[in-house]
């Protein structure tokens, strides 16, 4: 695909508008949802967070991973018994949530990034129920299967729609941030990786080294998500370590378009108010989420937005083609 | 530490490795023809461990009917295969693997509901059948003769597919496609039809050992996570695709499980993953496996 460089700074000039009404909208959102829809709201964006995680490996270094949640659960985890149990500060909880998750991320991605592909997706799977089981058995630190409740934020962030806020801010730094790194050097050297692993090898380049940088970063990501999530909720349990959980965030971009760096994002919102909306009338979600997979997988290749992607492609190729007869 | 507990530690391995080789075979099996990762593959066995039960229910016979119970449970299972393969996979072998990935996944997720929909979420589980409800010594130590079913159900189980894989016409086909998939297409054998049979047959061996581990008291949700996570360890040390990497991952898997049951109860799975790691970074591609690509 080859573009030029005045249409590609167009079309981010085109797209800086679409986000700054989206921004707009979502400040005064509060205003015009019900307490329900908000708290819907907080969940889509958090789990757009922890997607956005995930497609760092699965959409731009080419690795699907199956043990997202396990970091995603660790931040969660952190942060409500820093809190809960050494009565820490809240800031300080949420930055030991992402260092925790960043760690583990290291150990488990020092394994990881020696696999590609399949092996990869099953080993970080492996290693996603092994912190699972971990949590669920080691009963009196973690409480096992109850879980923890009761986890506060301060005072000021009480209130629904402070922590929207809140969230909200999070989200966008994180988003900003996680684009930064997709633009940067750095990010390009990972997206080489996915395209030919072994001619960005002999161009000098630790691919072990950047796949591991990755794999913390998306960590770290996903721990954060994890982190402000708790506080809302007001409790944790084991099953946001469990891989039903990593099989979330997969779903997501492959709903969106894993392809293009706001997909997850649209695949998770899509994803979470439907999942509410189902939730109304039965409770056979992963069903419902078994047989959307299927429908997407089928008829959806490439996802939503890759899907409009490829139609307005196809539009510009007929206007060139008119333009040049 | 004495001789008689480590003999029964290792015992009790030896039957737990002879569990995980009947569910990992199929999974192997399916894996290394296919090359699609049947993430379902606990599912198959968790559904037939369900059906065997029902169908023991509803049969009321006091000596054949576990057995009974096995063999149309796993046809069953074999008969969903048909459906799976035909209506879901077979379009997908020319995708993508996470797609097919997904698509197991989704599997998982769609049995999952109809187990907790039809069954509910309680333990359900068959008397231990006639004539292995007993025990056997051994060294003077007693170990529940089921146990031995289970090992001899598992050895039937590695001598028949040796002798299907190494022996037969299928064989040298399934062999010949696991390695060079167009060469034997345009040797004129039809791969679709041979990937619906291995898929069957997989699906089958997952039914039946799910029926098989009926009498050990654990028919429930969750069952099916439980053992492919131990099977993923298995195939990924052994090397994915390789009977005989199966069978001495699965070795490996149930005696570390059953030592370190012994030593630290909520560790034994942890243990598991540590000599996983051990294997992967002496090498990645499991001990009889081959690099990717």
């Amino acid at each position: 695909m080859v573009i030029n460089q005045t249409e590609q700074k167009e079309s981010m000039v085109k797209k800086g508008w679409w986000l700054i009404l989206l921004i707009i909208i979502f400040i005064f959102a509060p205003a015009f949802l019900s307490e329900f829809y908000l708290t819907v709201l907080c969940e889509a964006l958090v789990m757009s967070l922890f997607a956005l995680s995930f497609n760092l490996l699965f959409g731009y270094m080419g690795q699907l991973s199956f043990g997202q949640a396990a970091f995603y659960g660790l931040g969660g985890y952190t942060v409500a018994m820093l809190i809960m149990k050494a009565h820490f500060n809240f800031w300080l909880s949420i930055i030991a949530g992402v260092l925790v998750a960043g760690i583990i991320g290291l150990i488990v991605g020092f394994f990881c990034v020696r696999l590609r592909g399949i092996y990869f997706a099953v080993l970080t799977l492996a290693f996603g129920q092994l912190i699972f089981s971990v949590v669920f058995k080691w009963h009196n630190f973690t409480g096992g299967d109850d879980g923890i409740q009761g986890v506060f934020p301060p005072e000021f962030l009480k209130s629904p729609i402070a922590y929207y806020y809140f969230i909200l801010i999070v989200f966008l730094l994180s988003a900003f941030v996680l684009w930064k790194i997709i633009h940067s050097p750095f990010g390009q050297t990972i997206i080489s990786m996915r395209e030919n692993s072994e001619r960005t090898e002999f161009l000098g380049i630790n691919i072990a080294k950047y796949q591991l940088i990755t794999f913390v970063i998306a960590a770290a990501f996903a721990g954060l998500a994890g982190a402000i999530w708790v506080p809302f909720y007001r409790s944790v349990a084991p099953s946001y370590l469990t891989w039903i959980k990593s099989g979330e965030p997969v779903m997501a971009a492959i709903l969106g378009g894993p392809s293009l760096f706001y997909g997850p994002v649209l695949g998770m919102f899509i994803m979470t108010f439907f999942h509410s909306w189902v939730l109304g009338f039965t409770i056979y979600w992963p069903v419902v989420m078994g047989a959307l997979i299927l429908v997407v997988i089928f008829f959806l290749p490439g996802g939503i937005l890759g899907f409009i992607q490829e139609k307005v492609n196809q539009r510009r190729e007929r206007l060139n083609q008119l333009v040049e007869k | 530490m004495s001789f008689d507990v480590l003999f029964s530690q290792f015992m009790s391995g030896i039957a737990r490795a002879a569990l995980l080789f009947l569910v990992a075979s199929g999974l192997s099996l399916t894996f290394g023809v296919l090359r699609v990762l049947n993430f379902a593959h606990g599912s198959l066995y968790m559904l037939g461990a369900f059906l065997s039960y029902s169908i023991w229910k509803f049969l009321l016979m006091p000596v054949l009917g576990f057995y009974l119970a096995a063999v149309i449970a796993a046809l069953i299972m074999g008969g969903l295969g048909i459906i799976i393969e035909f209506i879901l996979l077979r379009r997908l072998y020319s995708r993508g693997w996470p797609e097919q990935l997904l698509a197991t996944y989704a599997i998982i997720l769609i049995i999952t509901d109809l187990v907790k929909w039809a069954w509910g979420g309680e333990f359900l589980s068959i008397s231990r059948p006639k004539p292995f409800t007993g025990a056997v010594f051994l060294f003077g130590f007693p170990f529940p003769s089921y146990n031995f079913f289970v090992i001899g159900l598992g050895i039937a189980l590695v001598i028949f597919l040796w002798w299907l894989v190494y022996r037969t016409r299928f064989g040298d086909i399934i062999r010949a496609a696991a390695s060079d998939r167009e060469m034997v297409s345009a040797l004129g054998i039809p791969i679709p039809w041979l990937f619906t049979w291995i898929f069957v047959l997989g699906a089958f061996i997952a039914g039946l050992s799910g029926a098989v581990t009926a009498p050990f008291g654990s028919v429930a949700l969750g069952m099916d996570m439980e053992i492919i996570i131990e099977c993923f360890a298995v195939v990924v040390i052994g090397g994915m695709g390789s009977l005989p990497g199966t069978l001495l991952g699965s070795f490996i898997v149930g005696e570390v499980y059953a030592f370190g049951i012994m030593l630290k109860p909520e560790l034994a799975i942890a243990f598991i993953f540590m000599v996983m790691a051990v294997v992967l970074i002496i090498r990645p591609w499991g001990i009889f496996g081959r690099p990717e690509r």
